[in-house]
């Protein structure tokens, strides 16, 4: 078994989500071979074939070209999977490449279960399996669903020489990211400071929890009226609604209109005294402590 | 000696053609002033205010003479309904000598006015004016020198003044004079029953008999003046209202309270819905505006202009007013702003404080209904977000509705929707389906009607939404999609009583349905648990007295008259209610109504807040609640406002649900 | 000018799943029904687009799916399209992406649109190909992800949105398809006068086995509930082992926290 790991490259670095395509090909158990528009110093390092077109000739989004350079790799490698990081470059890419090779694409796997290709449907409340017909297929794969693996080798670099025809588009630049209010709505992981962390002083604890974790500081709605935190910060109908992959609420008793705007959370815990607290029944996980007592222990040890 | 006295002494009956031709021309120029005003009115659309003829004037009747409306508010009320009664009995009293001098005795040369009637006559409006005097002496200090916080002066208000004040006491002068030179030495036993009259002579009786004869002359005719600068005047001023709140009074609606227009969804010609213009609305709404007369009291008891949000009620009609008056082609919201038509929440507290029956929910409403079903608006995302759940799931919080009858389980229940029968339907509403806390009362409410031997039966999933808050919102369309479902829901389980726990879905079932074809008997628990205690099927054992104060919510209060069941049965649960200022009609709002519920409160203080403040100052350190809004909006002002050791909140239903027994 | 707007109707993602019977669906009893959220912006930025050009244009909406998905045409419709074609195929939810994209091609393929809408995934399915496969079979430019969008002489300027906030900016010379990325716009809600256009606006009716010869290749195999994974685990006790309690079943069920 062959896999092609198309490679993602940005503003002159490899992105890391690449080493995640590695794991894919490693739990297969098949033989790797990677494509990346990109330059030499930015090369995934791993012992495999590594087919490079330049992307000074290429642009670093030009879909038409860049579908021609993995093209081109599969004609040299025919490898069975061609496989992409389910991101905005991936998932734009894909389709185009299937459509071209007439071979089915499996959207975002999250696992693979009984040789088939697991993915998640309606917002992960049900699992699908997919099973390609064609002799090779596509696949996208959900970001940290393979746990990317440590940059290994220098690779056998292979030049990749592709006609350049945007066909109509045009890739114009890019926009950096505008310092903005605090965006929950995309944001991955949430620890949300409710009441129950009893004063504005101890907002920090929770504002370093969330640190912690990667993630952002929410807040419920009591906690933004009593100014504790600013609007921009609140989770629920009357402020955002949010549907991170970890939702940590602290504190959090679970009024009505708190629970409608988390409930799309892939993973909820609840840090809450009272355990029959409304939120309680929202929990994967629900601690029954002092929010005051268990949030520093758990930041320790996050941070090591 | 007749006890009479001869009119038009001194001045001559040379007068009266003169001096009916005079009034005949103040009253044309009255009369042209409202002719005047009827094509700024008639802007408005058509509304039926004419039938039931009979009873409009009959209350008509009582609210203008019995000024009940006005004595509502003591300050400024009382004595303005005493200068009205004053005021009224020298009206009538210079009809009844206009009856004498220029009909009965000429005609029919009898004197009505004399022997011991006119004793009385003379006593009773001399005493009339000299309330009068007094009173408008009163309202003259409170406007001009203790003016009330929001109450406006204009122009004309000193004017008015003067003019009332000087013709009341120009006729006291009158007396005065002619007391001085005719009874008070011809006849005294008959001055004493003008005792007004009486002491202004006493002061005048130094001066000659012809000095006296010119001062009353001249006199007489500037009081006449004034009366005709009265009558002229009307249509002009703010004395307009004299006439137009009476009117207001008899083309005050008849229906239900809180009966909205069913818009005719059907209606393929209709182009406008709700009020952008002036012409929008009906020509009740434009009458309205110049009926008000600036008393304030309906921003008074306002809960959004309390708590500085931008809207007023009196402020929103009066630019209605000037729309209407000046740019009918004008777009209201421009005048008035959106903030303001958001912040209200049909509350009503100022519909039922308006002594002029001024009807400004519906004018809100109207206001809305242009901004939602022609602008596709909204106060907020919040509220977008939940109108969307409503449409899809019905239910603003966008729980699946398959999940509705959860909170039941565990209980025996009938399920209507699986063709059950029941004693009677209970129609949970969102908050009891979904919310934790009212999931509890909603379960208490089983629990008590078990306990009396009722069977209960829920809709289950076939329930949705009643659609009142977006009704209130504005939104005619998917409040009518909610309820034909509802209402063929409804229909199918063949069941004869429903019974909310929610004000808002009981407002709805039982009077917005009416229009859209619901006929089935739908009460509210507090009356039902209340009628369950009267049967004695319900028996309590109220055991030791705790103390408590109640909150009147504005749908079960206000809009519905139900103030003295939920307080009974809080006492046959042996509960002893501490009352709050503010409570039965003149109860403030918890913020949730009209469609508020659904939105965040970002402009000025916390309606919650102030409410709960008040409900703390009782002292009774329970608050008992009969509605899921009021009681969510409660605990959320209890934990923000700071009145978590000072206060609780509790529903009807909680509290009586613990004392069931005996 | 012509424009099409491709839009699905999906259960709301609040309803409770449960797989159907052969085990290759979800099962649609007690399913709340709804347009596809990416969708909507779809919808919006067309009916903007309309209107920017002064109601020249014409807009279309497409949909395929069995009678219910009329709800979602007629609210398209309410949003400002001026017609709907409705490819009926009651089984639409067994097509995989390749299929639905070869008929909404067929159905195109003649039609010169110049602009195609479609969301950026379906809510449910969440294959995030359709757009981009009838773009390439149509042999149109097209450009994913779009949360800003603009039009003037006959060049789209669109913004993608890349991870962490960057954007990628982007032109296409029309004919072109964009996919819309959620927050591209805010979708109007419909006024009454609009919503009672559209119950006249026509729906062409298209059965699918007129426009479909492709098999799938991508099928599902099967439809199940994911294991849930916290089970509603309840922690007490000490609190420094119910921390270390907590990191295990984060590191095992979540893939945040390594």
């Amino acid at each position: 078994m062959k896999v092609l790991l198309v490679c993602e490259y940005r503003e002159g670095k490899l992105l890391d989500t690449s080493y995640e395509l590695v794991a894919f090909a490693d739990t297969l158990g098949a033989e790797k071979v990677a494509v990346l528009v990109g330059d030499e110093a930015a090369v995934p390092q791993l012992d495999a074939p590594v087919y490079l077109a330049d992307v000074a000739l290429c642009g670093e989004y030009n879909p038409a070209v860049h579908k021609a350079a993995v093209l081109a790799a599969v004609e040299k490698e025919q490898p069975d999977y061609i496989v992409f990081s389910h991101s905005s470059y991936g998932w734009d890419l894909a389709p185009r490449v299937a459509v071209a090779l007439k071979v089915g694409q499996v959207t975002e796997v999250v696992g693979i279960v009984d040789g088939d290709f697991e993915v998640g449907c309606c917002n992960a409340k049900m699992r699908r399996k997919v099973k390609p017909t064609t002799a090779r297929a596509v696949l996208t794969l959900q970001a940290g669903a393979f746990a990317a693996v440590a940059p290994q080798a220098a690779p056998r670099v292979e030049r990749l020489e592709v006609a350049i025809d945007g066909q109509g588009l045009t890739f114009v630049g890019y926009e950096a990211a505008e310092v903005k209010v605090v965006d929950l709505t995309k944001a991955e992981v949430i620890v949300t400071a409710g009441r129950g962390v009893g004063k504005k002083d101890n907002i920090s604890l929770i504002a370093d929890l969330a640190k912690a974790m990667g993630g952002e500081l929410g807040a419920s709605r009591p906690v933004v009226d009593a100014e504790w935190v600013e609007h921009s910060h609140q989770v629920g109908t009357t402020g955002q609604s949010v549907s991170p992959k970890l939702y940590v609420a602290c504190g959090v008793s679970g009024a009505i209109q708190h629970l409608a705007g988390m409930k799309k959370s892939d993973f909820v815990v609840a840090i809450n005294k009272d355990k029959d607290a409304p939120i309680g029944e929202m929990a994967d996980v629900l601690v029954v402590a002092d929010v005051l007592q268990f949030v520093p222990v758990l930041t320790a040890q996050l941070q090591g | 000696m007749q006890m009479t006295r001869e009119i038009y002494w001194n001045v001559g009956h040379a007068v009266v053609l003169p001096m009916y031709l005079l009034v005949l021309a103040a009253f044309t120029i009255m009369v042209w002033g409202f002719w005047a005003r009827l094509a700024v009115w008639r802007q408005g659309k058509p509304l039926d205010r004419f039938d039931r003829k009979g009873l409009r004037f009959k209350r008509m009747l009582a609210e203008v003479f019995g000024q009940s409306r006005v004595v509502r508010v003591t300050d400024g009320g009382l004595p303005h309904a005493l200068f009205f009664w004053g005021f009224m009995t020298l009206f009538a009293g210079t009809l009844l000598v206009m009856l004498q001098a220029d009909f009965m005795a000429p005609v029919m040369d009898m004197n009505i006015l004399s022997g011991s009637f006119y004793l009385g006559f003379s006593l009773v409006l001399d005493l009339a004016g000299l309330v009068a005097i007094l009173m408008l002496g009163g309202l003259f200090i409170r406007r001009f020198f203790f003016r009330p916080q929001g109450l406006e002066i204009e122009t004309g208000d000193y004017w008015i003044h003067a003019l009332l004040f000087i013709t009341l006491i120009s006729g006291f002068l009158i007396e005065g004079a002619r007391i001085a030179a005719t009874e008070l030495t011809q006849f005294p036993e008959l001055a004493r029953f003008s005792p007004v009259g009486l002491f202004v002579a006493g002061i005048m009786a130094e001066i000659s008999p012809d000095s006296l004869a010119f001062l009353h002359k001249s006199l007489w005719w500037l009081h006449f003046a004034l009366v005709l600068g009265f009558i002229a005047a009307l249509p002009y001023s703010k004395l307009k209202h004299i006439l137009l709140i009476s009117a207001n009074a008899f083309f005050a609606p008849l229906e239900e309270k809180g009966a909205l227009a069913t818009i005719d969804l059907e209606d393929e010609e209709a182009e406008q819905f709700g009020a952008a213009r002036v012409t929008d609305l009906s020509w009740k709404d434009i009458f309205d505006t110049d009926a008000c007369i600036g008393c304030k009291r309906c921003q008074d008891v306002c809960p959004a202009y309390n708590t500085d949000k931008p809207l007023s009620p009196m402020q929103l009609v009066k630019q209605i007013g000037e729309v209407a008056a000046t740019d009918s082609e004008a777009e209201l919201v421009g005048m008035i702003g959106a903030d303001a038509i958001w912040a209200c929440t049909t509350c009503g507290a100022c519909q039922d404080i308006c002594p002029a029956n001024n009807e400004h929910v519906n004018k809100v409403i109207e206001l809305r209904r242009n901004l939602t079903l022609m602008e596709g608006s909204f106060p907020g995302d919040e509220v977008r977000t939940a109108v969307g759940n409503m449409e899809v799931n019905g239910n603003p919080f966008g729980m699946a509705f398959a999940s509705r009858g959860d909170w039941a389980e565990g209980f025996e229940l009938a399920r209507l929707d699986d063709g059950d029968e029941a004693d009677i339907l209970y129609f949970a509403g969102c908050y009891a389906s979904f919310d934790k806390r009212n999931q509890d009362v909603a379960r208490n409410f089983i629990q008590i009607c078990n306990a009396a031997g009722i069977k209960v039966g829920i809709l289950g999933k076939a329930e949705k939404c009643c659609g009142e808050p977006a009704r209130k919102l504005g939104n005619e369309y998917l409040y009518q999609m909610l309820a034909m479902e509802n209402i063929e829901t409804l229909k199918a389980t063949g069941v004869t009583k429903i019974v909310t726990t929610c004000p808002h879905c009981f407002n709805t079932l039982s009077r917005d349905y009416r229009d859209l074809g619901l006929d089935i008997e739908t009460e509210h628990y507090s009356t039902y648990i209340n009628s369950l205690l009267q049967d004695s099927r319900l028996k309590l054992n109220p055991g030791e007295t705790q103390h408590c104060t109640y909150h009147d919510s504005c749908y079960l209060g206000r809009y519905k008259d139900i103030l003295s069941e939920p307080r009974a049965v809080l006492n046959a649960a042996g509960w002893k209610i501490v009352e709050m200022d503010k409570s039965a009609y003149d109860s403030f709002c918890c913020s949730a109504g009209g469609g508020r519920i659904l939105a965040e409160e970002k402009l000025g203080s916390k309606i919650n807040e102030a409410r709960v403040e008040q409900a703390a100052e009782t002292g009774a350190g329970i608050l008992v609640s009969n509605c899921p809004f009021c009681l969510t909006m409660f605990e959320d002002g209890i934990k923000t406002g700071g009145c978590e050791d000072t206060l609780r909140v509790r529903d009807l239903a909680e509290v009586i649900v613990e004392r069931i027994g005996g | 000018m012509k424009i099409l707007v491709c839009i699905k109707q999906v259960p709301d993602m609040e309803s409770r799943f449960k797989p159907a019977a052969d085990g290759l669906w979800f099962d649609e009893t007690d399913l709340a029904w709804r347009m596809n959220e990416y969708d909507e912006y779809a919808v919006e930025q067309a009916v903007q687009l309309k209107e920017q050009l002064g109601k020249e244009p014409e807009l279309t909406v497409l949909s395929i799916g069995s009678d219910r998905v009329v709800e979602a045409i007629k609210k398209a419709l309410a949003m400002g399209a001026d017609r709907a074609t409705h490819i009926q195929d009651a089984a639409a939810q067994q097509k995989d992406p390749w299929q639905i994209a070869s008929i909404i091609t067929a159905y195109a393929k003649d039609k010169d649109f110049d602009l195609i809408f479609t969301g950026m995934q379906s809510q449910d399915r969440g294959s995030a190909q359709v757009g981009v496969l009838v773009a390439e079979l149509l042999g149109i430019a097209s450009a994913t992800t779009v949360v800003d969008f603009s039009f003037a002489d006959g060049v789209v300027s669109v913004k993608r949105e890349l991870e962490g906030g960057i954007k990628g900016l982007v032109s296409l010379q029309t004919p072109a398809l964009v996919t819309c990325q959620l927050g591209l716009n805010v979708p109007r809600y419909p006024t009454l006068p609009n919503i009672m256009k559209a119950k006249k606006k026509e729906i062409e009716a298209i059965a699918v086995d007129s426009l479909l010869s492709e098999q799938a290749i991508a099928p599902t195999a099967q439809v199940y509930a994911p294991v849930r994974k916290g089970g509603g685990i309840v922690l007490e006790g000490d609190v420094g082992d119910m921390v270390q309690n907590l990191l295990g079943i984060l590191k095992e069920k979540t893939a945040v926290v390594v």
